[in-house]
């Protein structure tokens, strides 16, 4: 049990600060909500009718689209985009989708390979694409779903304005839709973008995010 | 560079649309239902009845308009009926009924809908100009 435990120990404790972190959140924002009710001279509202709220909801949303955003980005762009000295980059010599002999796919599968890299013709195209294609897609929904909570939370403020609301279609070219989503984008790639260079020339000992502490600046694509 | 992530993705679609619930049948039906209150009270000419379809901050603002109780200044406030309901907008604890003769803002409250702003003129991207508002 312990062994099982230890070895699924990353994904374990990051599900579990994840809850974590979304329970806090929603008792956060669930003060936040009442403070603004109160200030508007409306009473409070229950835990329960918040999180069902398009206020909880584009919130919570508007951060995961950008999440998995970037997530989607680094795997796609760091297919043909190389950096030098970076562990987070493939050797400069390895761009591109590499042969089926390097990707051990097809008649190149080895016995423990998944059995669609086993494949040919789409499962292969699906299965070799796979982590984008499901990275892309949260992306897209999470947006998505930001959008669709996030109208329905503008037109409550616009209400609480004694202004009109506005259509989905609309409340995409709303500075709020933009700012909410924008924000989010640029610390995401700004966050890609340090770990790119800064990992460089730093080294964290023991991490597979960087490089051995002892390896050169300007050697690509090792991890340790 | 290892990552371990789950989806929750349409359980957050799915949340979204409930969240984004606009003019849900319920929520309308409330929201319309006040306003024809207001409506039937406003045709009989009882102050007292529509006060008491205001939101607590409106018919404190219309009672210190003349420093008088709501129920008696509210008959200064030049408030007519709104007429037949032609929309209701629903979005969380806010509705707006736009009538044939008005648009009425309301805000959701334990004991149902009660009306923010009443007798409200647009202003385009301004907020409407309302007869009777919170202050």
């Amino acid at each position: 049990m312990m062994r099982r435990l230890r070895d699924h120990s990353l994904g374990l404790v990051f599900g579990l600060l994840f809850l974590l972190a979304l329970v806090g959140q929603a008792f956060a924002g669930h003060a936040d909500f009442n403070a603004r009710q109160l200030t508007e001279g409306l009473p409070p509202v229950s835990l329960g009718r918040y999180l069902t709220s398009a206020s909880f909801a584009v919130d919570v949303a508007e951060n995961w689209q950008s999440e998995y955003l970037q997530f989607f980005l680094f795997i796609m762009v760091t297919v043909w985009l190389v950096q030098k000295g970076s562990p987070e980059s493939k050797p400069l010599d390895k761009a591109g989708g590499e042969s089926d002999q390097e990707q051990h796919v097809g008649r190149y599968a080895r016995d423990d390979s998944p059995a669609w890299a086993k494949a040919s013709g789409w499962r292969l195209g699906v299965y070799s694409n796979s982590l984008g294609i499901v990275m892309g897609t949260i992306f897209l929904l999470a947006w998505l779903a930001q959008s669709v909570a996030g109208v329905a939370a503008y037109n409550e403020q616009q209400l609480s304005q004694l202004q009109d609301p506005v259509s989905w279609a609309a409340y995409l070219l709303e500075p709020d839709f933009w700012n909410r989503t924008l924000q989010n984008w640029q610390s995401e790639l700004l966050a890609v973008a340090s770990m790119a260079i800064l990992s460089i020339y730093l080294r964290q000992r023991g991490s597979p995010e960087s490089k051995p502490v002892g390896t050169a600046h300007d050697v690509t694509g090792v991890e340790s | 560079m290892p990552v371990f992530h789950r989806s929750l993705a349409a359980v957050m679609l799915a949340a979204a649309a409930m969240a984004a619930c606009s003019g849900c049948v319920g929520q309308s039906d409330g929201a319309a239902t006040a306003v024809k209150h207001l409506s039937t009270a406003l045709t009989a000419g009882d102050g007292a009845a529509v006060c008491a379809i205001l939101a607590p901050d409106t018919r404190l603002a219309v009672a210190e308009s003349t420093g008088t109780s709501c129920p008696e200044a509210i008959s200064d406030q030049g408030l007519t009926p709104p007429g037949a309901i032609r929309a209701v907008d629903v979005y969380g604890q806010w509705a707006r009924v736009v009538t044939e003769h008005d648009t009425v803002f309301l805000a959701a409250f334990g004991a149902g809908w009660k009306v923010v702003a009443a007798g409200c003129r647009s202003r385009g991207e301004r907020p409407y100009d309302c007869r009777v508002q919170a202050g």
